[in-house]
C-alpha cells in the first residue's frame, strides 16, 4: 500500500496541502471555492459510531493516511480509573506496572499515571496512536468501554469516500454534521444523540 | 414516590458516567477539545457508507479474547439441568425464598415463580436493581435509589427514603434484625432495621481500622450472609472478597487478581455471588463471562459454566442458590434463569 508514512518526505496529508496550493497557483481557485461553499452548505464529515465498532483493526490498515486519522480517545466520565485497566495491561502482564512487555498498546500510546490509591487514569499520546483498537477491545470486555475510536478531525482529510468506511465490516462510518463532528461516549455524546 | 422517579430511571450507563465524573473532576475536557481546522475540509459527497458484504481480513493488532476463554473441559463439574423462562424483556435480578419459589425482576415487575406455570407478578414502578426475599416472605425490592418492601401477596408495605442521588443500590442482604444493601454509587454498604431505619453503614476506607475501602468502577457490588451471621462483601475493585461484622468490623478479606481460572480479571470482578450451603462461594464474572466456584478462603475449586455457554457481552448474570445446592443464574441475554446442578 502506498500510504505515506513518517519516514517518507512528503506525507499524504502534505500532498493534499501542497495540490490545493497549486490548485490555487494554476488559478484554479474559483472552483476549490465553489466546492468549499458547497461543502459548507452540506457540512458533514466522516465519523465512527463506536456503539458498531467491532474493533477489526482496520481502521489503522485502511486509512490514506499513515499513521490513521482514526484515534484512540477517552470518555473519562465513564472510565473506572481502574488499577488492571483491561486497555492498558496485557491479560497475562506480570505485573501492574508500566514496564512495556505489559502493555497491550503496541505503541506505547496509552499513559498511565497514578491519581490515588487505587486509582489511575489514563491518557492517550494521540501521535502514537494508529488507532488499532486494542486498548479498545480490551476496555469494552473487561472495563466500561470509556475508550473508543474516533476520525480525529485535525488529521482527517476527509476523503469523498473514506477507505476505512469501504472496508468497515460493521458499517460503523457515517456521515455527521461537520459543526458536530464527534460521536463520544460518556456525556460529550448526550448533546449529539439527546434521545441516549 | 414521584419526586424520585427522574433519579430512578437512571441506567447503568449512567451510574458509569457519574462515578466518573466524581472521580474526573479534575480531569481537563480533553476530548472535548475537538478541532477542525477550516483548510482540512475539503468538499464532501453525500454518499453514505457501502452496505455490501465486507471481506474478512486478518487483523495484525487482534487481540484475541477467545484464547482466554477456553476452559480445560475437566475443570466443569456442573451441567446445566433446566432454563426458565423470565417472560420479560428485560432481565435484571433473581432471587430464591427459603422454600425454593424463584423470584425474577426485570421490567415487567417481579414473576414469582413455584413452577413451571406460575403466573403470579409483583407489579413495580421500574425494574428492580436487586431483590431478597425474607424468611417470612416480604419480598424487599431495591430500585435504584431506595429499597420498597411487598408483603408475599404483592401489596406494598412500605418504602425505605432514597439513599440519595448518587445512590446506585446493587444487592440486599437480609438478617434476623438486620438488612445490608450494597450501594455502589456511595461505594458503601448500608446498614438498616426492617423498618428502614439506619444503622450504619461497612466497607468506607479507615486506615485505623484495617479496612482498605471499597472500590467500584461499575455498578456491580454483591453481598451475602453466612451460616454465622457475617457479612461477605465484594470489593469488584480490588478483585476481593471481605467479611464484616454487622458493626463494620473487617473480620477477614482474601483477593486474588489474575486472568487465569484461579482469580478475577478486569476492572472489576466478580460482579455477583452467592454462598453454597457448604459456605464456599459461586461467582459470575464480566467480560469472562464464567461461573465458578472458590472456597472460603479463596482457593478455586470449581468450574459450573464456562464463557463458551453465554453469549458473548453477556453481563448482570445474577446469582442464588437453593438448600440442595444448585445454582440459579439469571441470563439476561437469554431472558432466563439457567440452573445448574453438580454432574
Ligand atoms: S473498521 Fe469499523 S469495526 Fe473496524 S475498527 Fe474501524 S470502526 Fe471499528
Ligand atoms: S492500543 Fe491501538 S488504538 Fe489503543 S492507544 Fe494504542 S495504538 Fe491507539
Ligand atoms: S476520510 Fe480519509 S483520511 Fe479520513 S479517516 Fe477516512 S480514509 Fe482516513
Amino acid at each position: 500500500m502506498d500510504k505515506p508514512n513518517k519516514n517518507q518526505p512528503v506525507s499524504r496529508r502534505t500532498f493534499f496541502g501542497d495540490t490545493l496550493r497549486t490548485l490555487s497557483a494554476l488559478g484554479l481557485g474559483s472552483l476549490v471555492g465553489f466546492g468549499a461553499r458547497k461543502a459548507t452548505s452540506e457540512e458533514l464529515v466522516w465519523q465512527l459510531d463506536p456503539d458498531k465498532c467491532v474493533q477489526c483493526g482496520q481502521c489503522a490498515t485502511e486509512c490514506v493516511l499513515d499513521p490513521s486519522a482514526v484515534k484512540c480517545v477517552h470518555a473519562f466520565d465513564v472510565c473506572g480509573y481502574c488499577k488492571l485497566c483491561g486497555g492498558y495491561f496485557k491479560p497475562d502482564a506480570k505485573s501492574l506496572d508500566t514496564a512495556a512487555e505489559n502493555q497491550l498498546c503496541p505503541t506505547g500510546a496509552l499513559i498511565r499515571k497514578f491519581v490515588e490509591d487505587p486509582y489511575y487514569e489514563y491518557t492517550i499520546d494521540e501521535s502514537l496512536c494508529i488507532g488499532c483498537a486494542k486498548c479498545v477491545k480490551g476496555c469494552g470486555a473487561f472495563g466500561n468501554g470509556s475508550l473508543h475510536l474516533q476520525v480525529r478531525h485535525d488529521c482527517c482529510v476527509n476523503c469523498n469516500e473514506c477507505s476505512i468506511a469501504k472496508a468497515c465490516p460493521s458499517n460503523a462510518f457515517q456521515r455527521v454534521p461537520a459543526s458536530k463532528p464527534y460521536l463520544y461516549r460518556g456525556v460529550q455524546r448526550k448533546d449529539f444523540y439527546p434521545e441516549k | 414516590m414521584e419526586q424520585n422517579k427522574t433519579s430512578q430511571e437512571l441506567d447503568r450507563r449512567n451510574f458509569i458516567v457519574r462515578g466518573g465524573q466524581r472521580i474526573a473532576a479534575f480531569v481537563l475536557g480533553l476530548i472535548g477539545a475537538s478541532l477542525l481546522p477550516g483548510q482540512k475540509q475539503r468538499a464532501l459527497a453525500t454518499s453514505t457508507p457501502q452496505t455490501q458484504p465486507k471481506r474478512k481480513v486478518e487483523n495484525p493488532w487482534e487481540y484475541d479474547l477467545e484464547s482466554l476463554k477456553k476452559i480445560d473441559p475437566a475443570l466443569i463439574t456442573y451441567e446445566e439441568i433446566e432454563s426458565i423462562p423470565a417472560e420479560q424483556e428485560k432481565v435484571t435480578a433473581l432471587a430464591l425464598d427459603d422454600s425454593g419459589t424463584l423470584y425474577i425482576g426485570g421490567d415487567k415487575g417481579v414473576r414469582v415463580i413455584t413452577d413451571k406455570t406460575s403466573k403470579r407478578w409483583v407489579q413495580l414502578p421500574q425494574a428492580p436493581a436487586c431483590l431478597a426475599i425474607d424468611t417470612n416472605g416480604d419480598i424487599f425490592v431495591g430500585l435504584k435509589d431506595m429499597i420498597v418492601v411487598y408483603d408475599k401477596k404483592g401489596t406494598k408495605k412500605t418504602e425505605f427514603h432514597s439513599m440519595g442521588e448518587s445512590s446506585y443500590l446493587t444487592s440486599i442482604a437480609i438478617g434476623i434484625d438486620d438488612v445490608f444493601v450494597a450501594d455502589a454509587g456511595n461505594r458503601v454498604v448500608w446498614r438498616m432495621n426492617k423498618a428502614g431505619a439506619l444503622l450504619g453503614q461497612l466497607g468506607e476506607k479507615d486506615e485505623r481500622r484495617h479496612i482498605p475501602g471499597l472500590v467500584i468502577p461499575s455498578p456491580y457490588c454483591d453481598v451475602a450472609l453466612d451460616q454465622n451471621g457475617l457479612l461477605w462483601v465484594v470489593n469488584t475493585g480490588r478483585h476481593a472478597f471481605e467479611q464484616y461484622k454487622p458493626d463494620g468490623t473487617l473480620v477477614k478479606r482474601w483477593e486474588k487478581t489474575s486472568v487465569k481460572i484461579d482469580g478475577f480479571s478486569g476492572c472489576c470482578n466478580p460482579t455477583h455471588m452467592a454462598i453454597l450451603p457448604d459456605g464456599a462461594f459461586v461467582t459470575a464474572e464480566k467480560g469472562l463471562e464464567r461461573i465458578k466456584i472458590h472456597e472460603t478462603d479463596g482457593t478455586f475449586r470449581t468450574v459450573v459454566a464456562a464463557p463458551s455457554q453465554f453469549k458473548e457481552g453477556t453481563v448482570g448474570l445474577d446469582l442464588a442458590v437453593n438448600k440442595q445446592g444448585r445454582i440459579f443464574v439469571l441470563d439476561p441475554s437469554q431472558k432466563t434463569a439457567r440452573v445448574f446442578e453438580k454432574k
